[in-house]
C-alpha cells in the first residue's frame, strides 16, 4: 500500500487498518472489520501523512571494520537488514565500484529513465550502475540492463507486474552481435548459470535489485508473488542468430522491426518454465517427429493459463524456444517461422466447455480490455488474439529433444535498441584481460 | 579499520502532491463507494455501508453501485467524472486488486 501511493507521486505513508488474508476469501468471517471499525473511520478523519512535498535523495552508507572481509561481511548485514538484499554476497555499490560501472553507458549518470514501480523511486542511470555492481557486474553490461529497464518502465501496467500474486518476472531476449561480446549464452543452460557466459546472472540480478530495491518489489509487502520463480536473476539470454536457418528472421526484427544486427533487448513477462519433451522415441520419419513435437508444444499452450490475458490482444501468451537444431531440420522440411506459429495458435484453442468448467469465462468478462472481454464468444477459445503474439526464439543447446515454454503475464513486449558507449571496444578488451579469451575458439 | 562508503540502492523519492485532506468529521456528510467488486467487496462494502449509518449521525452513504464497478471501469476518466460531479465529501474505494 505504501508502494502504491508513492508510486504516484503521494508520500509513502498512507493510512492502513491491516487485516489478515483469511478475511478477503470466499465464506470468510468479516467480523473483524466491524470490530476495528473506529479504526478506519480514524483514517478517513483524523490521520496526517508524516512526509513534506519534495525530492529526498538517498545518502552514502558507511561500514567500519577490523579487516577488509569483516568490512564486507558487515556492508552485507546492513544490506539485508534494510532489505536491500536477496540472501546471496553482494558487492556494496563503492564509488569506485560504481564509477568503473559508469563506463559502460552511453549516456550521463543523472540521465532519468523513470519511476520504478510502484514505490516509484527514481531511476538514473546511475541507479542502474548501483544494482550493477551490487551484483557483481561489469560495465559491457550497463547498456543491456539501461535499454532491459528501459522496456520495463515503458511497459503498459507494469506497476501491476511487480505486485501482482502471479508473480512474472522479466525475460529478457537479447538480439545482435553484443550478446556474444558480453559474453551472454544463447545455448546450453542459457537459463541458468554458466561461468563462461556469465552476463545473464549480472544483468539479470541487476534488474530484479532494481526491481526490489528502487521499485519496492519485497515479497510478501511490494509484490505479492506468491511463489515468485526465477527472481534471483530473472532471465537474461541471447537469441541465437547463428542458429537461425537460412531466411529466418532474428526475434526483435520480427516483433519490433529492428533491422537484423541491431543490438537490442526484448522483455517479456513470464510466469513460469516448462520443459516440453519434443523428440520422439522410436522409429519416427522426420516429418512424425516434427509434427509430434509441436503437437506437445500446442498441448503445453493449451490451458486456461489466465495470467495470459493480460497479453491477449497485444501482449503474448508466451516464448516458445526452439532449438537451434529442432528449428533447422524443421525448417529444411518446410516449417517456416510463421507456419510453427499459425499451427501453435490453431491447435492451442481451448473449447469453451473447457473454460466454462474451470470457471475461466469469469476472467475474461471482467479484464479491463474490451478486445479480450470480446473474445468469451470464440469458441474454441484461442490463447491470444492472432498467432503473431506468439513469441518464437530460436536458442538454447545443441540437441534436439526438448522445447522450452515460458507462460507469459505479459500485457506487451517492450523492445529496445542497445546503446554503447564509443569507449566499448576497450571495454571488452579489459574482459578478455580479466575473464581471459572470450572468442568461442577458447571456450570450452 | 577499514572503513567501507557505498550508494543506497534504493532511489530517491520524489512527492509531489499532498493527500487528499481529510474530513474534520463524517457526521451529515455523503460518502460513496467506488468498487471493483473483488475479495469479498460485495460483502465488506455493504457491511461497512450500514455500519458508517449505524454509527455516525447524519451520514448520507450512497449505494454501492452509485458509481461503475469492477476493475475495467473504475480507473476511468468517466467515473472520476461521475464521482466529482455527484458532490459527495468523500469516497471509499475497496477491494484492491
Amino acid at each position: 500500500m505504501k508502494n502504491a501511493v508513492a508510486g504516484v507521486g503521494l508520500a509513502p505513508d498512507a493510512a492502513m487498518v491491516t487485516f489478515p488474508i483469511h478475511m478477503f476469501l470466499p465464506g470468510s468471517d468479516i467480523g473483524p472489520l466491524e470490530a476495528r471499525r473506529r479504526e478506519v473511520y480514524e483514517g478517513l478523519t483524523g490521520w496526517k501523512s508524516g512526509f513534506a512535498q519534495g525530492t529526498g535523495a538517498p545518502k552514502m552508507l558507511e561500514v567500519e571494520g577490523a579487516s577488509y572481509e569483516d568490512a564486507l561481511v558487515k556492508a552485507n548485514h546492513l544490506l539485508l537488514t534494510n532489505l536491500w538484499g536477496d540472501g546471496l554476497p553482494l558487492w556494496p555499490a563503492t564509488k569506485e565500484r560504481v564509477s568503473w560501472i559508469l563506463g559502460g553507458s552511453a549516456a550521463p549518470p543523472d540521465q532519468v529513465l523513470g519511476k520504478f514501480p510502484p514505490r516509484g523511486g527514481i531511476t538514473t542511470v546511475e541507479t542502474c550502475a548501483i544494482a550493477l555492481a551490487m551484483a557483481g557486474g561489469r560495465p559491457e553490461y550497463l547498456p543491456v540492463l539501461v535499454a532491459s529497464v528501459e522496456a520495463c518502465l515503458a511497459a503498459p501496467g507494469f506497476d501491476q507486474l511487480q505486485a501482482t500474486s502471479g508473480g512474472p518476472f522479466p525475460a529478457v531476449i537479447v538480439n545482435g552481435p553484443i550478446a556474444k561480446q558480453i559474453r551472454l549464452n544463447s545455448g546450453f543452460g542459457l537459463l541458468g548459470p554458466d561461468p563462461q557466459r556469465p552476463a545473464g546472472a549480472s544483468i539479470g540480478r541487476a534488474l530484479r535489485l532494481l526491481q526490489q530495491n528502487v521499485g519496492g518489489a519485497l515479497p510478501g509487502v511490494g509484490t505479492m508473488a506468491i511463489f515468485g520463480a526465477m527472481r534471483y536473476t530473472n532471465a537474461v539470454f541471447a537469441e541465437d542468430e547463428e542458429g537461425l536457418p537460412p531466411g529466418w528472421l532474428p526475434h526483435a526484427t520480427q516483433r519490433h522491426g529492428f533491422a537484423p544486427g541491431t543490438n537490442s533487448a526484448s522483455v517479456v513477462f513470464a510466469a513460469g518454465v516448462t520443459n516440453v519433451r519434443r523428440r520422439g522415441a522410436k522409429k519416427e520419419s522426420p516429418e512424425e517427429d516434427a509434427l509430434n513435437g509441436m503437437w506437445r508444444m500446442a498441448d503445453y499452450m493449451r490451458t486456461p493459463n489466465l495470467a495470459a490475458l493480460a497479453g491477449w490482444e497485444k501482449g503474448t501468451p508466451g516464448i516458445m524456444m526452439l532449438a537451434p537444431i529442432v528449428a533447422r531440420r524443421m525448417a529444411e522440411l518446410g516449417w517456416t517461422q510463421q507456419s510453427i506459429r499459425e499451427f501453435l495458435w490453431e491447435n492451442s484453442r481451448i473449447p469453451m466447455a473447457h473454460m466454462k468448467r474451470a470457471g475461466a469465462p469469469a476472467w475474461i468478462e471482467i479484464d479491463s480490455n474490451p478486445v479480450t472481454r470480446a473474445s468469451i464468444a470464440l469458441d474454441p477459445w484461442p490463447v491470444c488474439q492472432k498467432p503473431e503474439n506468439i513469441v518464437l526464439v530460436v536458442a538454447g543447446g545443441g540437441h534436439p529433444t526438448h522445447s522450452y515454454w515460458l507462460q507469459a503475464h505479459s500485457p506487451t513486449v517492450e523492445g529496445r535498441v542497445i546503446r554503447v558507449p564509443e569507449t566499448f571496444d576497450r571495454l571488452l578488451a579489459d574482459a578478455d584481460r580479466d575473464l581471459g579469451c572470450g572468442d568461442d575458439v577458447c571456450r570450452v | 579499520m577499514v572503513k567501507l562508503e557505498f550508494h543506497d540502492p534504493s532511489g530517491a523519492l520524489e512527492v509531489t502532491q499532498p493527500f487528499a485532506p481529510r474530513l474534520a468529521t463524517l457526521e451529515g456528510k455523503r460518502v460513496g463507494f467506488v468498487s471493483n467488486e473483488q475479495w469479498q467487496a460485495y460483502r465488506m462494502l455493504p457491511l461497512l455501508k450500514a455500519m458508517l449509518e449505524k454509527d455516525v449521525p447524519g451520514i448520507q452513504v450512497l449505494p454501492i453501485d452509485a458509481f461503475p464497478q469492477g476493475n475495467a471501469l473504475i480507473g476511468t476518466e468517466e467515473t472520476a467524472a461521475a464521482v466529482k460531479k455527484s458532490g459527495v465529501d468523500a469516497v471509499i474505494v475497496g477491494n484492491a486488486a
